[in-house]
Formats: structure tokens, C-alpha cells, sequence
């Protein structure tokens, strides 16, 4: 488990082992700029302050050139944490869309599925 | 008539194997060659060797091949597009995988058109004689054919004018910002040589890139069947199931493993040179491009490979 912390605003998620940034915002609740969703479009390009990542699969030069790699850019919808990072989305493209679904942060939620103990009479 | 169909989309993948897989199994077309690092399909209603060629490395467009009725074709629209302007090449007989002699055209949108009369043809997967109405064992959503595509070019008016003078193209339907022909820009155009709506469609946009290729579908539910399989399969549609204003189709975009925009269209009216073009405005482009939701999503005209 690891946490993208978004820059300015301060908003933390948690991520799942192997999950991609996307899908851990969109798992609880957020909405962003998204594409292809398959590292195809550039479309869904954040900038990384802080940590590292793995690209689940390749992703094209031609998508992320090695200048804007260099710099921290990132596709969010293949970039699965390896460590705590903070990251900044442009022009404003995370907005909190489901407030409920934060309550499906990870550790939450199992909780919340946890079956309720019968109290003996 | 001198082109009568899109005949191949050949595009880069990140990953071929799971590109294959895409291909393959959800839309349900056959592979019947690979070499190099490059893999080929045909649809089942297809009988020309392929019209699919995936590449390993990279995303978007390498080319589309168009295929003209007659071997005499490709020496008048050679004529055709360098009178027009536009770069040509001539590729010998074996240099594409089981096609003939190629004019190779270098677009004024920066795409490149494969225009050939030979191909290795065969047969589809229902035979010549007394075919059944498809194969028993289709696979995901069975795509028959491939249908048609749709790139984005600065210019608009321009290449309207290419696929009109040099493959005879005419203009089904268009977007335009006057309804007088004296005073219109083009937004975007739809066109085709055929009874079929159109083969190819130009959308205001960068020069040399790929909006989507498109395979056929027979009926309305089989679109809504093909979004319930990439739900299954994980695939990300873009929109629908919904309805085109322009063209009448149904529709379900969606993308492949490496992020090209893929489309299965199904129905819409029959096209005839002489039918009159049919000119959307601008303040109704939403619900042009797409006939329920009646807006357009950022995505659609942005997201390109
Ligand atoms: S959404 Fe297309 S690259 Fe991320």
C-alpha cells in the first residue's frame, strides 16, 4: 500500500498493491481527466513532485517523450506507485465527484464488511 | 468506380500480445499472419488477406490501404494526386505481406493512403457457395468487416478536395459553419465512393493522426451486446451504446490495449452520389456526432493517437 498525495490541495489516496494511480482516484470517488486509459493518448498527464512509479505496461516515447519523463511527467492511467508520492494535476482535472465512495478507502472498507458478531443471549 | 473500400488500418501497439488478444478475442477476428514484429487479421465476411496490421512499438497510425476495383486505376489517380500536389510513391509487388503494387500516397493531412488492386484474395469464412448466415464459432463480438475510419487534418476543406478529385470521393454529410456554400469552413466531413455512408471522415484536428478505425455490425443489439463484452473484457469504451445524427448509426467507441480508438458502427442510410448532402451546423454538433446524449464529451474530439 502506498499514498499519492495531491499538490496543492492536500488530498490523500490511498493505492492498492499494483493498482494505478487512476484507479485508486476513481476507486474513491474522484473524477479526471482521463483518455484512452491505456497510455495511448497523453491525454491524462499529471506532473510527479515526489516518490517514484512503475509503468504497468510500455508506455510509447511518442506519448511521454524521455524530456517530459525526465521532468516527471506521468501517465497516471499505467503508473503504479512503487512509493508514497505527490503528484499535481493540470487545469484543475481532479474533482471529487462521489463523496460517498470515499468511504471505500481501502483500510474502510474492509471494515465495513466485516459481518456482524451475534451477541449471545 | 476506382476505390471501392478501406481496405486495411495498419497501426502501432505497445504491447502485440495483448493487442492480439484484443483483437482476437473480443473482436473476434481471425489472425492469418504474423512476421517480423508485426501481426495481420481479416474479419470473418472478409475474403482479402487481411485488414487489420498491428506493429509492435509505439501507438497511432502507420497507414490505411484503400483498394481500387481495377489494376489501370492506380496509374490515373497517381495522375490524380500529383496533379493535386500530394507526394507519391510507387511500392513494388511483396514489400507489403501477400499485396501487389502499391501507390503509396503521402496526404495533405501527413497521413499516408496505400491505394492497390492486388491482394492474396481467398475466400470468407462462410464460403462462396451456399453459406450460412455466419460462422458457428464466432469469437467476442464476431466483427465481420472492417467498416471505416476517421483521421483529423488542419485543413478539412482541403482534404475534402483530395478525396474528391483524386479517389472520386463525394460528401455525404458534413459540419460547417454556413449553410452557403460560398462562406463555409469545414469542421468535419464524411465520405465515401459507395452505398456505404462513408469510408472515410476527416474531423478538424492536428495533421497525421488517428481518431478511429471502425468494424461492422449487422444490427442495433449487436452494439449493445459488443459494449456488454468489454465490460467483461475490461475494454474502455469511450461512449455508448448510442446513435449517430449524422450517418444514423449505432455506436460503441471504445480503445484497444495501447490506447487506439476503435469503433463498431451498425446500420445507417444508404449513400448514392446523387443523393443530396445532408450540412450540420455547428450548434448542433452534439447531437451530430452523438444523437441521445446530445453533447459531446471532452474526450471525443481531443483524444487522438
Ligand atoms: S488516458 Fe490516455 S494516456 Fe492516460
Amino acid at each position: 500500500m502506498t499514498t499519492v498525495t495531491v499538490h496543492p490541495t492536500g488530498e490523500v489516496v490511498e493505492v492498492r498493491d499494483g493498482e494505478t494511480i487512476m484507479g485508486a482516484f476513481y476507486r474513491t470517488g474522484y473524477a479526471m481527466r482521463i483518455g484512452c486509459k491505456r497510455g495511448g493518448c497523453g491525454f491524462c498527464k499529471i506532473d510527479v513532485h515526489e516518490g517514484d512509479f512503475v509503468y504497468e505496461r510500455p508506455v510509447s516515447d511518442e506519448v511521454v517523450t524521455p524530456e517530459e519523463a525526465a521532468q516527471g511527467v506521468c501517465l497516471p492511467c499505467r503508473a503504479v506507485p512503487s512509493q508514497d508520492m505527490v503528484v499535481e494535476f493540470r487545469e484543475n482535472s481532479l474533482r471529487l465527484v462521489n463523496p460517498l465512495m470515499r468511504y471505500m478507502l481501502s483500510g474502510k472498507e474492509s471494515s465495513a464488511h466485516q459481518p456482524r458478531t451475534r451477541v449471545p443471549v | 468506380m476506382a476505390i471501392m473500400r478501406m481496405g486495411y488500418a495498419h497501426v502501432r501497439v505497445t504491447d502485440l500480445a495483448e493487442a492480439r488478444q484484443h483483437y482476437t478475442q473480443t473482436l473476434g477476428l481471425n489472425e492469418v499472419a504474423a512476421a517480423d514484429n508485426k501481426v495481420y487479421f481479416k474479419g470473418w465476411d472478409e475474403w482479402d488477406h487481411h485488414s487489420v496490421v498491428l506493429e509492435e512499438g509505439g501507438v497511432g497510425l502507420v497507414k490505411f490501404g484503400f483498394k481500387a476495383q481495377y489494376a489501370d486505376d492506380l496509374a490515373d489517380i497517381e495522375n490524380k494526386a500529383q496533379a493535386f500536389g500530394a507526394t507519391t510513391e510507387r511500392i513494388s509487388k511483396g514489400e507489403e505481406l501477400e499485396v501487389g503494387e502499391i501507390l503509396r500516397i503521402h496526404t495533405p493531412s501527413g497521413h499516408l493512403f496505400d491505394v492497390y488492386h492486388d491482394i492474396t484474395s481467398g475466400q470468407s469464412d462462410v464460403g462462396n457457395v451456399n453459406p450460412e448466415a455466419f460462422p458457428r464459432d464466432l469469437r467476442g463480438i464476431g466483427a465481420p468487416a472492417l467498416d471505416h475510419a476517421l483521421i483529423t487534418a488542419e485543413d478539412v476543406g482541403q482534404m475534402e478536395r483530395f478525396l474528391h478529385d483524386v479517389f472520386g470521393y463525394w460528401t455525404a454529410e458534413k459540419v460547417a459553419t454556413s449553410l452557403d456554400p460560398a462562406d463555409q469552413h469545414n469542421i468535419a466531413i464524411w465520405m465515401t465512393a459507395s452505398n456505404q455512408i462513408h469510408q472515410l471522415a476527416v474531423l478538424e484536428g492536428p495533421q497525421s493522426k488517428l481518431h478511429h478505425f471502425a468494424f461492422r455490425l449487422e444490427e442495433g443489439w449487436e452494439i449493445t451486446r459488443a459494449a456488454d463484452l468489454f465490460a467483461m473484457d475490461d475494454v474502455p469504451i469511450d461512449i455508448g451504446p448510442t446513435r449517430h445524427g449524422i450517418t444514423r448509426g449505432k455506436t460503441v467507441y471504445f480503445f484497444d490495449p495501447a490506447g487506439n480508438r476503435n469503433e463498431v458502427f451498425a446500420g445507417g442510410y444508404y449513400s448514392y452520389p446523387d443523393r443530396p448532402m445532408v450540412t450540420w451546423t455547428p450548434d448542433a454538433l452534439g447531437k451530430a456526432i452523438f444523437y441521445h446524449a446530445r453533447e459531446l464529451n471532452e474526450r471525443f474530439t481531443t483524444v487522438l493517437t
